[in-house]
């Protein structure tokens, strides 16, 4: 089954831990379309992600398919899937400056070109000129930014979100939030989006899965 | 209101005191004691004017460079292998089971005495030694042991691959513990798991992410190996050339040799030593930023993967071939302490005869109690000292400063050579005083490091709420320290006596000199026959060396055990 646009489908997944079913889910994700994945701590939303990016715990045993583009990449080792993740925190690397964190990220090639994107980037979120600049001594705005371009950067074919606005102030997180769903839309990307809040789940305008506890934590 | 004191509290405050003294002492003794003779100032020559006698004889001794060169290539190059393969194997067995295998069969090989690894790895690869006689004729087509120099061959390859297979399972373990604290380890998954998000192979995305995190928690253990291979005695001494041997090594030998004015020259040589030690750690310190400088670019030119699995599956070689090193040597001296007569191509010997343990255990328990003696003594004064010394800076309060903390590994810094000597002859200008008293505080400046190392975070780590209840019941700080704080680091404490133990078991250098060759212990004896006599009696001899530690181990692993048993 193939189709023109890019899509990711997760197909008759279901997740245990050990004897305990922890959750079944069903879903095809259209280019720019984000799945927003709600749920309360130990539901299995950061399981789910470590399942679609290959990182999942072997504690935990999976069964079903991941479909990209009409390739099964369900038993694919996870540095070659192309699906990149936004983590909660920026995670930039320290032995790196910003425009080094971000050029690990890019595809090899031509030295000028990649520096060329690369300032661009920074431009269009409001970061120029801060190539040389340490991660350390950056605001948590900034390196929010700065770990967004990495993803973005790296060109992957599908943009996991691990609550990545959930350490951000307010203000902060209305316009990083606004960047990052735009970029999606952009480049025309399936995404899920793992959060606790609500107005997260408001500003996709997508389809929001609400993940139970399972059975047996649910019950003591 | 002045503050509670009690005989206690008073020893407690003095120990911190008490500690740097037992160690500066004797080493800054042991530092003017060869800085003086360097310069041609020995009385007992008769010679009390500074000169540079010695210095001349040394540069005029044949092979002097040749010497100085030994000790920086073989330190510098075993080094660097050793640093190779511990990154090898981290980066293809990072965050897997493995690691943790790898890490248990590593532990106890940490302890093997240097002299005791130095025999059986000879055993292991001279030209009538196991991997020879596995090997011929089916493989090689020899019927005779061929006539090459191996160990002690000129270029110090033998010594090379002792140091690493002996220093290997050091950094592994010291950068698996930097692994496993909590924050580093956090921070480490994350940004691995980040690069592979990004599309990096495991094994390239280790050496950009992970390796440029953990490098530094690896330097200190890189130089302490750098330091002390470059001045090291057991290895060079038993596996090394002999014409001209290590610098390290001749300088044993002049301060050994019966004409005494040879020492004016050993002294000479000890600083001379002293310069080759920090020309070693400068060499490595301008390597790791050339190769900085160098990998700057490549961090970040986007490259994916380096021929990653060839790398792979040449780790998986090289850790094979290290574990089959390790069982064969272990295998090697027990067929070579019970072979009777064992014809060369043979893998197995023609005979089997357990006269060689019967000479051994008749002549051993002088050897055996006087390795008992000096260790239990020197492990019990270090762990003495070592709690008051922590139990003070829980009641002051505040943690001990950084020059004390520093002092405490100064002998595992100054290469031993270059501090030994000068005790000795300090000691012959003091006359008197017993050997054995001087054997033991000898091995204390060794056993001492290993055992604060050991013992100050399982000490520091107590929960203090549990002293505060004790005081608030009207417990005196000794009833404190004695009744609720050593009850809760019995464990770790038993696990410190053992190191302890095994720590001055191996000790070869400290015994020889300070006892003036007239305390034999299991580690001199088996130095001392591995130069020739007897391969099957040396055998024995390696084997009770790594028998006694483990069993240390073993009853450090076992006591609680069954104490917590009566408990239950």
């Amino acid at each position: 089954m193939t189709s023109p646009q890019a899509k990711l489908s997760i197909q008759q997944l279901s997740i245990w831990r050990q004897k305990t079913p922890l959750l079944a889910i069903d879903e095809d994700i259209a280019a720019g379309e984000i799945l927003t994945v709600m749920g309360p701590s130990g539901s299995g939303k950061s399981t789910l992600l470590n399942w679609v990016s290959g990182m999942m715990n072997p504690v935990f045993t999976a069964k079903g398919k991941l479909v990209l583009n009409g390739n099964d990449i369900t038993e694919l080792p996870s540095h070659l899937r192309q699906i990149a993740v936004l983590y909660q925190d920026p995670l930039l690397f320290n032995h790196l400056t910003v425009a080094g964190n971000i050029a690990f990220a890019m595809r090899s090639g031509n030295k000028e070109g990649r520096r060329q994107r690369i300032s661009e980037a920074l431009e269009s979120v409001g970061l120029g000129g801060m190539e040389s600049r340490w991660p350390n001594s950056l605001s948590g705005g900034q390196q929010a930014r700065v770990a967004l371009l990495r993803v973005l950067l790296n060109e992957p074919k599908v943009l996991l979100l691990d609550e990545p606005f959930s350490k951000l102030d307010s203000q902060l997180r209305q316009d990083i939030r606004e960047i990052v769903f735009a970029q999606i839309r952009e480049r025309k990307l399936p995404a899920i989006l793992v959060t606790h809040d609500q107005q997260d789940a408001n500003a996709t305008a997508g389809k929001v899965i609400n993940l139970a506890l399972p059975q047996e934590a649910s019950s003591c | 209101m002045a503050p509670y004191t009690s005989f206690f509290t008073r020893w407690v405050n003095y120990s911190p005191t008490l500690l740097v003294v037992l160690i500066l002492v004797p080493v800054g003794a042991g530092l003017l004691g060869v800085l003086l003779p360097a310069f041609g100032w020995l009385p007992a020559l008769g010679e009390s004017t500074f000169n540079t006698r010695g210095f001349t004889a040394l540069w005029n001794t044949a092979g002097f460079m040749s010497m100085a060169l030994l000790s920086y290539a073989t330190s510098l190059i075993s080094t660097l292998i050793v640093v190779i393969i511990s990154c090898f194997i981290l980066a293809s067995y990072f965050n897997s089971k493995l690691l943790s295998y790898v890490q248990r069969v590593l532990g106890p090989i940490l302890v093997i005495p240097h002299a005791a690894a130095a025999i059986a790895i000879g055993f292991l690869i001279a030209p009538s030694g196991f991997v020879m006689r596995l090997f011929s004729p089916w493989l090689t087509g020899v019927e005779q042991p061929p006539d090459i120099l191996l160990p002690n061959d000129p270029f110090g390859l033998s010594i090379i691959i002792g140091l690493v297979l002996k220093e290997l399972p050091f950094i592994l373990l010291m950068t698996l513990a930097a692994l496993q604290q909590k924050e580093i380890n956090h921070t480490i998954n994350a940004h691995f798991s980040l690069a592979k998000s990004l599309g990096y192979h495991p094994f390239t995305g280790f050496f950009k992410v992970v390796l440029p995190t953990l490098y530094p928690f690896m330097r200190l253990p890189i130089y302490a190996i750098l330091a002390y291979s470059s001045a090291s005695i057991e290895i060079p001494l038993i596996l090394g050339p002999n014409a001209p041997p290590t610098l390290a090594v001749a300088i044993m030998q002049w301060f050994n040799d019966v004409d005494l004015n040879l020492r004016i020259k050993a002294s000479a040589g000890a600083i001379a030593q002293l310069f080759v030690t920090l020309l070693v750690l400068f060499s490595w310190w301008l390597f790791e930023k050339l190769v900085m400088a160098f990998a700057k670019s490549s961090l970040v030119n986007g490259r994916r993967v380096y021929a990653d699995r060839a790398w792979r599956i040449l780790t998986h070689c090289i850790t094979l071939l290290i574990i089959f090193a390790i069982i064969f040597s272990l295998m090697g001296l027990i067929l070579w302490s019970f072979a009777g007569y064992w014809s060369f191509p043979h893998a197995f010997p023609d005979t089997l005869v357990s006269t060689h343990w019967q000479n051994v255990l008749s002549q051993i328990p002088e050897t055996l109690s006087n390795t008992l003696i000096v260790g239990v003594v020197s492990t019990s004064l270090a762990l003495v000292l070592t709690l008051f010394a922590l139990e003070a800076e829980q009641q002051q309060q505040k943690p001990l400063s950084t020059a004390t903390s520093l002092l405490i590994y100064l002998p595992l810094l100054i290469p031993s050579i270059a501090f030994l000597f000068g005790i000795v002859w300090m000691k012959e200008q003091i006359g008197g005083g017993s050997v054995f008293l001087y054997v033991i505080m000898g091995h204390l400046l060794f056993v001492l490091p290993y055992v604060f190392l050991s013992m100050a975070t399982s000490f520091r780590k107590l929960d203090q709420r549990y002293a505060a209840v004790a005081a608030s019941l009207g417990c005196s700080p000794w009833r404190i320290f004695w009744q609720v704080k050593l009850p809760q680091l019995s464990i770790p404490m038993l696990f410190t006596y053992a190191l302890g133990l095994a720590i001055s078991f191996s000790q070869y250098l400290p015994t020889l000199l300070l006892g003036g060759g007239r305390i034999n212990t299991l580690t001199t004896e088996a130095v001392a026959l591995s130069s020739g006599s007897s391969r099957r009696l040396t055998a024995v001899y390696v084997i009770m060396q790594l028998a006694l530690p483990a069993l240390g181990f073993l009853l450090a692993w076992l006591i609680p055990k069954i104490i917590f048993r009566q408990r239950q």
